[in-house]
Formats: structure tokens, C-alpha cells, sequence
């Protein structure tokens, strides 16, 4: 909503009180203020101007030269314009002056004459469209004033962003009764009322058909008008807030809606057949409809229509028709002030794409109280300024008629909902203030009677919002609220991704963030079936590109982007972890599965940004991301339900994962984690040309782990001994196997077992592999010999070289 | 004596002035000024053999030369040693290499503001929630008391899946979700993704959000300024300007905007204040009493005040962002700086 301070001052006087600080008090109000700015700045370096003689330009036809008195000097100055002539008062620039449009006047010669200035038109000052000559000004006017103050031009625009619960604020007249309400200013209206229309003696009808959707309609006809230009006072204020004249009576129209908040329409009566207005939906046969616009508009059966005896006319509330709309010619009006449902409006306006002011104050809800007032105001400027004679009679229907609403009014709950004292006295002033009627009823409390213009009114908490807005939020205590302890409830999920995360940024990799919605082709990329569980998406009707169109089932894609765009930037060296939500849709209309996934992936060098003095040449590979699924499981203390979580080769390998590099932590039969290398054509998908390894795991699955208790165990008194193995076994068994095999010996002596060395190649025979494993043994209730060491030591050592068909490499007992 | 004397001090001069670093200072020390036999010793014993009338000016002069060289000694040790802090790369350790370390990762910015307002609000006795991201019409509009066709519903750019199935606008939809299971005092947060149709230089179609809502008996307008305003001193500084101001949002009544004073310019007017020295920063209000009887609580037993933030804003806030299409690129560069 934007208005004048010029404007709002004919409703209420706002002397003596800043732009600023009015900005601030309707800001603090709830009417936020987006902007206040000063009208016409650039041109307070605008004078108005005597034309004292015009001659020919001795060197061009077009031009003339032209004395003109400055009030302060006479000066010649070069003009073009048609209309100059002795004794004209008009506007100058002059030399140092810029004007609105940017252009900066200097003294020049023009075809060898000199030049002082120029004399401007209305479109050069940025004042209108009019361009035919230049200004012509009042010749009361003195030479040498500023033009703003000429042309009573200081003036300021303030645009409030007006919530969608304040439809009465969407006039002038709303803003000044809060105005009125917090200065004790009286409010004065240019029209406060309206005489009663008699209907019968009006030479044309109205019927409402659909009388819950038009709950009023008022409307008279005016003849003898002549269409015209509105005077410039009119055109001022429009063009202030955005609005371009048209012609008198449609901006008369457009005005009264801007100072009232009533948006009237005014048809051309000669085409409103037989003189029958008709509010209903369209007949079956009413499907398209041409509105004012030019547009052809597809109807549906139950948007409102303002019709004639024929057919439509107004798409009702929303725009006028081409067909009856005001043009030059134009000689008998039908001024229409009605009000309408705002969920139909809002509706129509939506399915037609054609928000409009009228449908914005419609939408919120128009005081159907004001329709006549409002009516009488366009009438009476029609009267004024189109030469309009107004006809006898009128017709008012109001099927919406509603009694006032009276609501009771608790004071001990007003001061109870704000925490602070307040007396029955002091709510009844504020609620006064700004138009509501207030009776004391004692121990009853009080009796509010609601002003129809406000609609967002219907309870008792709204007139404590209401009190608490002119109270002032800043002047309400600051209090902290007394409430009984208690210990809040844990989300253990919340609780686990708090630690995972907290592993994986230990371990060196950066959190990222992904939108939930990605680009269905992400699961082509990474090869999933038709099939894939993963394929079950969530559509959006509504995305905003082909590239955010599903809900995603699976984060590595998004982490894959987010590689790629990092390889792009020059930083190849990354590890990324993304804990969120994937989405499987199950059935139609209904939530799908949300489920908390982590995915994390590691690439290029093994520890990004770590001093490559140090670490250079170190490659991430598969074994950085095993290590974090260790690390995870360690720092968790996870255990399976009924074994030790273990892994093994994936069984059933994922499309997206390069050839035998699969391999899952398993509790017996369920997957908890799954970790590989991304294969090359899933890369390529995803425009990667180097090696990634990736980790995916579900953190509902993984909450569902038992937790290792932690438990003491005694410090060992008695010293350990080491042992050491190198065995050579064939080259196909699993290394880790032999570490397995040990650990399995369950003898209460071996603490720990260690695999310090994998080495194939020269001197070792083909086929053939060394593996060392440092076995550590202690006894907890003595020191070991040597003897007792060195017999378990050889058996364990006999029993790998059975289990492997492996040998001693060397001698390193 | 007195020639032996400025011979020594000469040669002693010297002999300093070429020692160039530590392992020179005691053999110095130890033939010039060493107790036994250092060479000023043995001159100045001499000091009794020299006739009496003579021994005040010789004395004088064998200790202001002791004195010369002894301080000229000091120095030069202080020098070396200062040299020696100053220049690491002198010996066999070279200090000027960087440490070796292995680097540890970060969480995202906007994770780690999401849990400093959590951890904000735990301290107050706040539980946290979290919803479904795919959220029903229900639950995100109807419950919050925004019919269809609703104007408020423009506030709200909305992602449809369905009909009656749409993602999240605000996290919201878990008041109701939580007031229909339990029985006051609540005390909550929901932090979460939400999402809206909009996406230019200062929106992006999904940000984080964290609602709040805290419902009892005798609950005020009042104890929503006090809980906000000490939620907002914790996370800027305790100094903060904070003002409340009118507004709408249909699930509270009376509803607050709540606005900081900048804390880039220290509201003195910039750019992304708007030059006003205020910025938006949260929503609230007391819970409208028709979300209070959609949930079976009678809003004359109990009250309560709710309010929802912008996670992303407060890290443009509290770290400078200037750009918020950065928060979901995942560069590096971006992550790394937090």
C-alpha cells in the first residue's frame, strides 16, 4: 500500500510530525514501512521561468531565441518548443542543474547562439507523459521560484507492507484512522456519507443471484460526462503511488479505491444492455471472456461474473470487460461500488492469473459498509471534474447485511496475555482510539462493539492484539516465564548423528548440505534397475527445475556433485560427508518413508590440506574409508545383536560400485554399512575422472545396534610378550583371514594380534605372499616364560600354516 | 701496569668481537675474567705490588676496565641468545617447518548455528523434535489455523506432492503434531529443512529453520519478549538491541516480528540493514487460541508463545555471508573457513 503524505494529510493532520517518524510509529504499529521516499528530488533545482520575448533563430528554422527573466536576471536561452511564446510562465532548467532523467544542462551554443538553460516539458521533469511543448505554468506565478514549491510538489510516498489480516489499511482512510488513533488528531473524510438511492426511480436493475458471494452491490448511473484528462492534482497522487492516469473517470475511480479502499468500476452505460446488471456465475455456454486488457479468459463455472442481459461483463471483483469499458467516447457511466466474497475472488484471480488492486482489497475484505460512501465520493469528483450530471435514484442492494459484532472483553485476561497491569479504563481508551465502541459492564467486563472495517476482529484475542499493538510491544515487560522442571526428552536419533558427525569430522572430513530434491537421472548415473527400491520416488507437481524434481532416495549423487564442482574449482583432494534425510514413497497421497542416511567420500590426496611436506603423495584409497567405518564402530562401541559386527564381501554388489571392491559391515544377515569404489561409468555420469571412495550407511539401522557397555577391566600386573610371524601363503588367501584365524584361537594368553607387513614380489616365488603378524601374549595372573610362550606361539603358528597351506618365511621367533 | 692494562682491554675487545656464536663465550670468559688465571685477574693481584700512591688510580682503572669487559661480555651472550631464538633455522632442528598434524573436518556453518540455538534453548529446559519433511496439508496449514484459500497462504510458496501432501513451508506442523500427544508444560524446539518455491539472490528453495513453542498456565506476551530476548543476547552479544513489533502470522495472536540492531554497522544504516539499523530476525506470537482448541487444550487454561528463526540468516549474520546460494555448493573453500 503506498499513499502521500500530502494525500493522508486531507483525511488527518500530520503537522509537526516527520516522514521518519511517522514511518516509525506505523512500523511499530504492524503497518511496516518498506520505503519513504522524497517525490520530485531532482527537481527542487527546477525554476519557474517568464518567457519575456521569443525571435527567430538566425541559423534554424525550428528554434527560437528566447529572453527569458530568471527573477533574478534575464538570460537568453535556445528553445524548440511549438507552444513558447511572449508571456508564457514555464519551467527552466539552468546551467548545473540534472534532470530526473540523469541529463546534466549546461551553458552551450546552439547553432552559433548562445544558450542559458533549457525550458523543460513535463515529460523531461519526469511530472507526466506529456511531451507537446513545453510546461505551461499558472501566470500568477512569480519568475525564480522552485518549481516543487510551485507546483506544491514537497511531497514524500510511503509504501507499507501491509499483512494480509489488515484489509482496512489498504486505503488512506485506514492509515489516518491509526493516524488519528495514536496522535488524538481528529480524522476528517471528504465524504462521510451517503444519501439513500431509491431503487425504483433508477432507469436500470440489479440482481444479485448469488447473494453469498456479492453481499452487496451499489451502483448509479451519471450522463452528460466528458472524458478527459484529470487535472493534475488527481494525476499527482496516482502517479505517486505507481498508478498510471488513464482518463478522468477511471482514475477517479482508482483514486476513491486508493482513499477508501473500495475498488468501484465504471462501465459504459450505453453498453450494458437492456440496463440489467446481473451477479452470477457463467452459463455452460459462457466459457471465454474478454477483459479490458485484451485478453480472451477461459471462465469456470463458478467465477463470479458481473452480467448484463446478455452475457458477462466484469469478471466480478477482478477486472472489467473490454466490451463495456470507459473509452473517449464515452458519454453515460454505470458506477458500480460492490463488495464480494474474498475466497471466490482470491480464487478467481489465481486461476486467472490476474492479481489486481481491486482483487487485493476484495481478497482481504472490503467494509461493505463503505460501498455507498465510496460510491458518493466518485460520484461527486465525477460531478467536478468529467461536467457528469448524476441520475435520480440508485440501487443498493445488501442480501449480506450483518449486525455488529460485539465481543466480550476480560480485562483480567487482556493483562494476564501480556503480563503486565492495565485498567478497564485504559483498554476502553486504546480500543476507542482507533474506532472500536467500548462499554464498561462492570464484573461482566467490557463490551466491544467491532467497526465493520475490521473483519480481522471476531475474537477476544484479537482486541488483545489489538490493545497490545497501541500499548506498544516495547513498552510490554520483559519478564522469563515460571515453569516447573523437568528433563527434556531426548532424540536419540538426534543423539547419534551428533556422534557420527562428530566421528567423521574427527577423521577429516567437511559436513556438506544437499537439497532434498535432485534430478531424477541422478539414479541412471548410478545404474539403479527399473526396479530399485531406490526408484521409488517422491514427484513434486510443482518443481522448480527438471534438476530439483524428486525427493532423493540415495545422498552419494549429491556428494558426487559436490566432488565434481570441488575438481572443477581446482581442489581434488576432498573428503565429504553428508548426514540427511532420503524419501521412499510406498503408496499414493501418503508421506513417504523418511529415512537418515550418511554417506561420506574420499578422493585424491589421503589428507586434504595436510602439509604435503610430510604427507605428499599419498593417495586416498579404499582403506581410508574402511577406516572410518572402524572408527565409527570403536567410537560408537556398536556390537551386533547377537555376534561382533563383522565385514564381508558385498553379496549383492550395487551398479554404481567398480568390480570386487564391495565390502559391507554386517550384524549376521543385515547390512549396516557399505563401503566401495564408485565405478567408472558412475563417475563418468557424474563427470569425475579420478577415484572415489564411498561409504553409505543407514543411521535408523545403525541406532538399532547394541552399544558395548563400558565396562573396567583391571590394569594388567604381569608383562606381555611379543611374537612375531611371517608366514608365505598363496596369494589368493585374504590376508585378513590369517588375523581372524588367530583371534579365533581363543586362548585366554593371546591379548592382541596385529598384521604389520604384506609383501609380494622379488625374492618371494610367484604366487606366493609374506605376511607378518605380531601376536601379543600375557598372563593375568603371571609372569610368562619363555617355554609356556613359545608352545602356544608354535601352535598357533602350525595351525595358520595347515588352515592357509602356508610356510615360515624366515626365522623370526 | 697501567700499559698492560689498556693492552689487555684492546685484546680483549677483540677477542669478543670475533666470537660469533655460543660455543666461544666460555673460553672467553675463562681467560679474561675466569677467577683462576683469567687475565684480568692476574693483572689486578698485581695491584699490591704497585706503590701505594699509585694504587686508587690503577685500582680504579683495573675495575672500570673489568667492568667494560664484563658488561661488553653480558651483551654479546644476549645478543647470541636472541640470535639464536630469532633464527630457527640455525642447528640441526629446523623449528620453521609446520607441525605435522592430520586435519580434522568441520561441520557445515548452518549445522553449526543450528546447534548453538539448540544447545541455547537446552539450557533452558527446551526438548528438541524433529517432523517429516514431507508434511500433510493438515499439519502444515489447516492445524496452524490457514485454511485453503487462506491470503496467508501467499506467504508461503509451497512444494506439492499430492493434493493434501506437500514439503514443509516451516517447522511449524510440529506444534500440532506435539500438542495433540501431550499434555502442557511443553517446552520445544523443532530444528529442520524446509522448503519454498523461490529461489533468487536471497532465497534458496530449501533452508534450515527452527521453530519454538513453550505452552503452561499464565504464559505471556511478556515471557516471550524475556525467553527472546535472552535467546538472542546468548547467541550475539549480551548488549544487543532488541525491539518487537506487530505482525501476522495466523497460528499466533498477537503475533511479533522481532528485530536486532544491526550487528553489522552497529545500527548506524548499511546495506543490509536497509539503512534502517534494524533487521528482521524471528517470528512470533502467543499460540493462537484455535490452534489451542484444534489440539483439545483450552486456550483460557492454558497459553503459550511460539516462534520460528531462520537458521541461514543467523550465520550471514553471525559470520558475514554475503551471498546464501554459497550454503548449499559444498565448496570447500566456503566449508572450510568455519
Amino acid at each position: 500500500m503506498k499513499f502521500t503524505l500530502s494525500w493522508l494529510s486531507t483525511f488527518v493532520s500530520v503537522d509537526n510530525i516527520t516522514p521518519e517518524q511517522l514511518a516509525d510509529k506505523l512500523t511499530m504499529l504492524g503497518l511496516e514501512v518498506e520505503a519513504v521516499t522524497p517525490l520530485y528530488q531532482g527537481l527542487d533545482q527546477i525554476i519557474t521561468a517568464k518567457v519575456l520575448s521569443v525571435a527567430k533563430h538566425p541559423n534554424a528554422d525550428r528554434l527560437t531565441l528566447c529572453q527569458v527573466d530568471t527573477g533574478e536576471e534575464t538570460v537568453q536561452i535556445v528553445c524548440g518548443a511549438p507552444n513558447v511564446r511572449e508571456g508564457l510562465t514555464t519551467a527552466l532548467a539552468r546551467p548545473g542543474t540534472r534532470l530526473p532523467d540523469g541529463m546534466k544542462i549546461k551553458k552551450a551554443k546552439v547553432r552559433g547562439e548562445q544558450s542559458l538553460g533549457m525550458l523543460c516539458s513535463a515529460r523531461e521533469l519526469g511530472l507526466s507523459e506529456d511531451h507537446s511543448g513545453i510546461m505551461e505554468l499558472d501566470e500568477s506565478l512569480a519568475a525564480g521560484i522552485p518549481l516543487t514549491r510551485a507546483l506544491e510538489l514537497e511531497d514524500t510516498m510511503i509504501e507499507v507492507d501491509l499483512t494480509p489480516n489488515r484489509p482496512d489499511c489498504a486505503s488512506v482512510l485506514g492509515i489516518a484512522r491509526e493516524v488519528a488513533g495514536f496522535t488524538g488528531r481528529s480524522l476528517r473524510m471528504p465524504v462521510s456519507a451517503a444519501p439513500p438511492l431509491d431503487s425504483a426511480k433508477a432507469d436500470f436493475s440489479v440482481t444479485i443471484e448469488e447473494p453469498s458471494l456479492c453481499p452487496r452491490y451499489a451502483a448509479r448511473r451519471l450522463t452528460n460526462v466528458t472524458i478527459a484528462p484529470s487535472p493534475w492534482w488527481l494525476q499527482r497522487q496516482l502517479l505517486a503511488v505507481g498508478m498510471r492516469p488513464i482518463n478522468n473517470i477511471v482514475d477517479i475511480t482508482n483514486f476513491v479505491m486508493l482513499e477508501y479502499g473500495q475498488p468501484l468500476h465504471a462501465f459504459d452505460f450505453t453498453k450494458i444492455r437492456e440496463g440489467k446488471i446481473v451477479v452470477r456465475c457463467p452459463k455452460d455456454d459462457e466459457t471465454e471472456f474478454e477483459t479490458l486488457d485484451g485478453t480472451s479468459r477461459r471462465l469456470q463455472p463458478d467465477m463470479l461474473m458481473i452480467c448484463d442481459s446478455r452475457g458477462p461483463v466484469a469478471v466480478a471483483g477482478v477486472m472489467g470487460g473490454l466490451h463495456s469499458e470507459v473509452t473517449d467516447g464515452t458519454t453515460e457511466v454505470l458506477l458500480e461500488s460492490a463488495c464480494f466474497d474474498p475466497v471466490s475472488i482470491r480464487r478467481t484471480a489465481r486461476r486467472l492469473n490476474l492479481p489486481s488492486e481491486a482483487s487485493y482489497r476484495f481478497e482481504r475484505g472490503v467494509d461493505p459498509e463503505i460501498s455507498p460512501v465510496a460510491m458518493e465520493r466518485a460520484v461527486q469528483l465525477m460531478i467536478e471534474l468529467a461536467g457528469a450530471t448524476v441520475c435520480e435514484g440508485g440501487v443498493d442492494e445488501y442480501p449480506g447485511r450483518r449486525e455488529q459484532l460485539t465481543l466480550k472483553l476480560r480485562p483480567a485476561r487482556v493483562c494476564s496475555l501480556l503480563g503486565m497491569e492495565l485498567s478497564p479504563r485504559q483498554i476502553g481508551d486504546y480500543l476507542e482510539s482507533i474506532g472500536f465502541t467500548v462499554t464498561d459492564n462492570g464484573k461482566e467486563g467490557l463490551e466491544v462493539v467491532v467497526p465493520s472495517f475490521r473483519p480481522d476482529v471476531e475474537r477476544e484475542v484479537d482486541l488483545v492484539e489489538e490493545i497490545a499493538r497501541l500499548v506498544g510491544y516495547n513498552d510490554i515487560p520483559t519478564t522469563m516465564p515460571l515453569i516447573r522442571m523437568d528433563y527434556p526428552v531426548r532424540d536419540e536419533l538426534r543423539e547419534l548423528r551428533k556422534e557420527v558427525c562428530s566421528v567423521c569430522t574427527g577423521q577429516g572430513f567437511y559436513e556438506a548440505i544437499n537439497y532434498s530434491f535432485v534430478d531424477e537421472r541422478h539414479l541412471d548415473r548410478m545404474g539403479l534397475d527399473r526396479d530399485d527400491y531406490r526408484r521409488r520416488l517422491t514427484r513434486l507437481l510443482n518443481p522448480l527445475t527438471e534438476e530439483q524434481a524428486v525427493m532423493r532416495s540415495m545422498l552419494l549423487p549429491g556428494l558426487l556433485e559436490n566432488v565434481c564442482r570441488n575438481i572443477n574449482y581446482q581442489q581434488p583432494d576432498l573428503r565429504l560427508f553428508e548426514v540427511g534425510k532420503v524419501f521412499f514413497q510406498h503408496g499414493k497421497d501418503e508421506q513417504p518413508e523418511e529415512r537418515y542416511q550418511l554417506c561420506a567420500v574420499c578422493t585424491g590426496a589421503r589428507y586434504p590440506g595436510a602439509a604435503p611436506i610430510y604427507f605428499s603423495g599419498q593417495q586416498a584409497d579404499f582403506f581410508d574409508i574402511k577406516g572410518l567405518v572402524t572408527a565409527l564402530v570403536e567410537s560408537l562401541h556398536l556390537t551386533g545383536k547377537e555376534q561382533a559386527l563383522e565385514f564381508v564381501v558385498t553379496k549383492q554388489e550395487q551398479p554404481y560400485v567398480a568390480p570386487a571392491t564391495g565390502l559391507s559391515l554386517v550384524d549376521g544377515n543385515n547390512e549396516i554399512a557399505r563401503i566401495g569404489q564408485v565405478s567408472d561409468e558412475a563417475l563418468r555420469g557424474m563427470g569425475i575422472k579420478q577415484p572415489v571412495y564411498f561409504l553409505e550407511c543407514d543411521l535408523q539401522d545403525l541406532g538399532e545396534l547394541p552399544r558395548l557397555r563400558k565396562q573396567f577391566v583391571p590394569i594388567p600386573k604381569y608383562p606381555m610378550v611379543k611374537r612375531d610371524i611371517a608366514l608365505l601363503v598363496p596369494e589368493q588367501v585374504p590376508a585378513g583371514e590369517l588375523l581372524r584365524a588367530v583371534k579365533g584361537q581363543r586362548t585366554e594368553l593371546v591379548e592382541s594380534v596385529d598384521m604389520f607387513d604384506v609383501y609380494s614380489g622379488k625374492p618371494i616365488e610367484p604366487g606366493m605372499k609374506s605376511v607378518a603378524l605380531s601376536v601379543t601374549y600375557r598372563s593375568p595372573k603371571k609372569t610368562l616364560d619363555d617355554v609356556t610362550v613359545d608352545k602356544i606361539h608354535e601352535k598357533i603358528v602350525q595351525y595358520l600354516m595347515t588352515e592357509f597351506g602356508g610356510r615360515y618365511r624366515e626365522g623370526t621367533e | 701496569m697501567e700499559s698492560e692494562l689498556n693492552r689487555l682491554r684492546e685484546e680483549a675487545l677483540s677477542a669478543l668481537a670475533e666470537i660469533t656464536d655460543s660455543t666461544g663465550l666460555e673460553p672467553f670468559r675463562v681467560r679474561y675474567l675466569g677467577r683462576k688465571g683469567g687475565s684480568l685477574t692476574t693483572v689486578m693481584r698485581k695491584l699490591a705490588e704497585v706503590p701505594k700512591e699509585e694504587r686508587p688510580r690503577l685500582g680504579a682503572l683495573a675495575n672500570s676496565v673489568k667492568k667494560e669487559i664484563t658488561s661488553l661480555f653480558e651483551k654479546k651472550k644476549q645478543e647470541l641468545a636472541d640470535a639464536r631464538d630469532a633464527g630457527p633455522a640455525v642447528g640441526n632442528l629446523d623449528r620453521s617447518l609446520p607441525g605435522r598434524y592430520l586435519p580434522v573436518g568441520k561441520l557445515h556453518p548452518v549445522t553449526q548455528v543450528m546447534e548453538e540455538i539448540c544447545s541455547i534453548f537446552e539450557g533452558l529446559g527446551f526438548a528438541i523434535a524433529e517432523g517429516p519433511d514431507v508434511e500433510t496439508d493438515h499439519y502444515n496449514f489447516e492445524a496452524l489455523n490457514i485454511p485453503k484459500h487462506h491470503p496467508a497462504r501467499d506467504m508461503h510458496d509451497t512444494f506439492y506432492v499430492s493434493d493434501s501432501i506437500l514439503l514443509r513451508t516451516h517447522t511449524s506442523p510440529m506444534q500440532a503434531r506435539i500438542m495433540e500427544n501431550q499434555e502442557p508444560p511443553l517446552r520445544y524446539i523443532a530444528p529442520g529443512k524446509v522448503y519454498r518455491c523461490d529461489s533468487d539472490i536471497t532465497h534458496t528453495p530449501m533452508f534450515v529453520q527452527v521453530e519454538g513453542f513453550l505452552v503452561d498456565r499464565q504464559v505471556s506476551f511478556a515471557d516471550l519478549k524475556g525467553v527472546l530476548t535472552s535467546f538472542l543476547r546468548r547467541m550475539f552479544s549480551k548488549d544487543l538491541a532488541v525491539r518487537f513489533r506487530p505482525s501476522f502470522f495466523p497460528f499466533t495472536e498477537p503475533s511479533a516480528e522481532v528485530d536486532i540492531g544491526c550487528v553489522i554497522c552497529g545500527g548506524k544504516g548499511c546495506r543490509v540493514c536497509k539503512r534502517t539499523g534494524w533487521i528482521e530476525i524471528l517470528g512470533s506470537g502467543l499460540i493462537d487460541p484455535e490452534v489451542m482448541k484444534m489440539v483439545g487444550y483450552d486456550p483460557d487454561e492454558y497459553s503459550g508463545f511460539a516462534f520460528g528463526l531462520g537458521v541461514e540468516r543467523i550465520a550471514m549474520l553471525k559470520y558475514g555471508i554475503d551471498d546464501i546460494r554459497l550454503y548449499y555448493e559444498n565448496d570447500l573453500r566456503f566449508l572450510s573457513q568455519f
